[in-house]
């Protein structure tokens, strides 16, 4: 995928199993919302396919998809109910049901009174809230989701991740880009990591976690953590520490280390890398740093499959 | 499905334009504005008749000279007049008020004029002498004549009813120009009405941020055609409001408001010119909208697409300034270029149809360029909005929009 001369996504080749949740991370630029769009016949690839159920996007897949794109946006003039009908009704539902939905929806994010408001009156989360009914209406057996959680306060973002979990549940594909590990780690049974337009991994998350070199220790402390050729301290806050071991090395023989070298262990946690590591150790930053996306991704070149 | 998103499309955006507040200001200002045109010509044409039904039961006082010998005293007493006993100081009595008006008919009414003089009653009813001297010699000189008919003859009041021929047929005259006309009217009040919305009907999704969800549900083509079905449908709503007035005006007070009377039944409805003027109609249209909706894909805002705007719409006046041209010398190089230029086109050829100096050649390439050109310039639009559309804050580049691939 190459906009000019510039080369945004390059050899890219993945798989989405249906019934699956797939995450997409990558930093801003990384090329997961430019191959989303490229799924989804918004962009056209330079070379490659991206296809859903081995066919390339077509309208014909509108009504099984629920789409919420990176942009968020609806009618601003209309009102709620208008704008759900009308999406509703675009996606196949009837009028009857579209509103039943609707109501439904309204009711459960606590917006049932309202619907006749129009959309420019609602506060940002409110209207986030809309369109994610919008994206789930006519149970979508595919849900592509751009940043979902972006803009939604701590509440907010518990309901929307029961809402994906739940259509999950009901057997959609979900595909979901986020900044957020911890979606990632509650949903996602497989992810793919993008820079520079090339997947730097992909795989389950136990996979990706592999590939990176498996092993931290989560340290609660007092005292000096000393250097050492056994691990790497990867993080170090006021009494808290994580720590990058090497392959052959064992958690008792750091634990006494860290004893003999007169640090009070006050807890002492061995546990995979974390994905926050792992992000950092990619991108050079937090997850969370960067907002937006457009990028590359890398596997094997020129293919995109979903569900 | 494409029909039922086609169905959902057209309705939403009918409805939804229908139920703005904003829509209906705007559309009730012109019959509210005519309703009161109208009542002010009402109210005045009313007075005006009471005024000239009073003054016809009135005479006007006046003196006369008759050099002519044609004026008929008795019907000079009844108008008001009497002779002038002294003619020599009768200007200088007019002047000082003592007397209203003096009119002094000459000798020969070929070479010189009729002096009139009169006290001044303003401005309009000045003309009151001109009139009162002018219809006493007229009724004077038919009295003299005796023959209403002949008295007709000699001034032209009568009518005449004509016939020409075309290649065997009957060729009409006005009657047969006025009805492809309409076309004319149709496609400018269709086109002035719609065409800031056909402008903004896809910047709405741009400024919305709503293209990505709208593209990945329903194909853009069929949201774009069922924009401008809705538009057509919300201008013909328009057209009835702005209409209504008038036809009931018409109808019901057209002597009151002073309107002329036009005898439809001697339109003639030829099939041919009015197939064409229909044609050239509905390939005037495609071509206009796929323009403007192509505009409004490629530019932001709103702001920045009626920059672009304006001289696809001056383009569309451009032959009202060689009218008459059109009309007398349809033949020359001017016209010709107008009548198949595309954007000048449809208003050409639809002027020279209902002249008849539009040939069934001519008018055959014509219709079938507006009809490739509207439909590739809908293509264009569609194929604008599908992949510029989601430059949400940029102004689309076409060469990228065009690429083969991105």
């Amino acid at each position: 995928m190459r906009f000019g001369a510039k080369q945004v996504v390059d050899g890219l080749s993945f798989d989405v199993v249906r019934g699956e949740t797939f995450g997409f991370l990558g930093s801003n630029g990384s090329g997961k919302t430019t191959t989303i769009r490229a799924l989804l016949g918004i962009y056209r690839p330079t070379s490659g396919t991206l296809e859903i159920n081995g066919k390339v996007f077509s309208d014909d897949f509108g009504a099984r998809l629920g789409y919420l794109p990176e942009e968020r946006g609806l009618y601003k003039k209309e009102s709620v109910r208008d704008v759900m009908g009308y999406f509703g009704r675009l996606k196949g539902m009837s009028k009857a049901a579209a509103n039943d939905f609707c109501r439904q929806f309204l009711d459960r994010v606590d917006l049932a009174d309202k619907a006749e408001l129009r959309v420019d009156k609602l506060s940002g989360g409110e209207q986030q809230k809309i369109q994610l009914g919008v994206t789930i209406m006519n149970e979508p057996e595919l849900l592509i989701l751009d940043e979902p959680t972006k803009g939604f306060d701590p509440v907010n973002r518990r309901l929307l991740m029961d809402i994906i979990e739940e259509r999950k549940q009901a057997g959609a594909t979900v595909m979901m880009v986020t900044h957020q590990m911890e979606e990632v780690e509650r949903l996602c049974d497989r992810i793919i990591l993008l820079k520079d337009g090339r997947a730097e991994a992909y795989g389950t998350i136990d996979e990706v976690q592999n590939q990176f070199g498996g092993r931290t220790i989560r340290l609660k402390y007092s005292g000096m953590i000393p250097q050492s050729p056994k691990y790497q301290v990867t993080l170090q806050e006021t009494n808290y520490a994580e720590l990058a071991l090497e392959d052959s090395v064992d958690e008792s023989d750091v634990l006494r280390d860290l004893v003999l070298a007169g640090v009070v262990v006050r807890g002492f946690v061995a546990a995979k890398r974390s994905l926050d590591d792992i992000f950092m150790q990619v991108y050079g930053e937090a997850p969370g740093a960067e907002h937006g996306s457009s990028g590359p991704v890398h596997s094997r070149p020129g293919r995109g499959r979903a569900a | 499905m494409a029909r039922h998103n086609l169905r959902t499309v057209v309705q939403f955006e009918f409805i939804r334009t229908i139920k703005k507040r904003r829509f209906w200001i705007a559309t009730l200002a012109i019959p509210v504005l005519l309703g009161i045109v109208f009542g002010l010509v009402f109210a005045s044409s009313s007075s005006t008749q009471s005024r000239s039904e009073a003054q016809k039961n009135q005479t006007l006082p006046f003196t006369y000279t008759d050099a002519s010998g044609l004026v008929d005293p008795k019907l000079a007493t009844a108008m008001g007049g009497a002779p002038e006993q002294d003619p020599g100081t009768a200007v200088e009595r007019v002047k000082e008020g003592k007397l209203n008006a003096w009119f002094s008919f000459p000798a020969s009414l070929k070479a010189e004029p009729v002096r009139v003089y009169g006290a001044d009653q303003g401005i309009f009813k000045n003309g009151t002498y001109d009139a009162v001297a002018k219809q006493l010699m007229v009724l004077s000189a038919q009295e003299k004549v005796g023959s209403a008919e002949l008295t007709a003859a000699v001034q032209g009041n009568f009518s005449t009813e004509s016939q020409t021929f075309k290649d065997g047929q009957v060729s009409g005259g006005l009657e047969t120009v006025v009805p492809p006309l309409l076309f004319l009217v149709l496609f400018y009040v269709v086109i002035i009405l719609l065409a800031n919305q056909m402008l903004a009907s896809t910047l709405e999704e741009k400024e919305n941020r709503v293209t990505e969800m709208i593209l990945t549900t329903l194909n853009p083509t069929t949201l774009v055609v069922g924009k401008v079905i809705s538009l057509f449908l919300v201008g013909a709503v328009q057209a009835l409001v702005f209409a209504s007035p008038m036809l009931l005006g018409y109808v019901f007070f057209r002597e009151q408001l002073a309107l002329p009377d036009f005898d439809l039944s001697h339109l003639q409805f030829q099939f041919l010119p009015m197939l064409v003027g229909a044609l050239l109609f509905v390939g005037g249209f495609i071509l206009f909208t796929g323009v403007l909706v192509g505009i409004g894909a490629v530019m932001p805002t709103a702001k920045d697409a009626s920059a672009v705007f304006a001289p696809v719409m001056i383009m569309m006046f451009i032959p009202f300034y060689i009218v008459s041209m059109v009309v007398s010398d349809p033949g020359s190089l001017i016209v010709q270029i107008f009548t198949y230029f595309p954007f000048t086109a449809p208003i050409t050829a639809m002027l020279r149809n209902a002249f008849g100096s539009l040939s069934g050649v001519s008018a055959a390439i014509v219709i079938a360029e507006l009809f490739v050109f509207g439909i590739l310039a809908l293509r264009v639009a569609v194929h604008l909005f599908r992949y510029g559309s989601i430059e949400y804050s940029r102004k689309l580049s076409l060469r990228a929009a065009f690429a083969k691939k991105t």
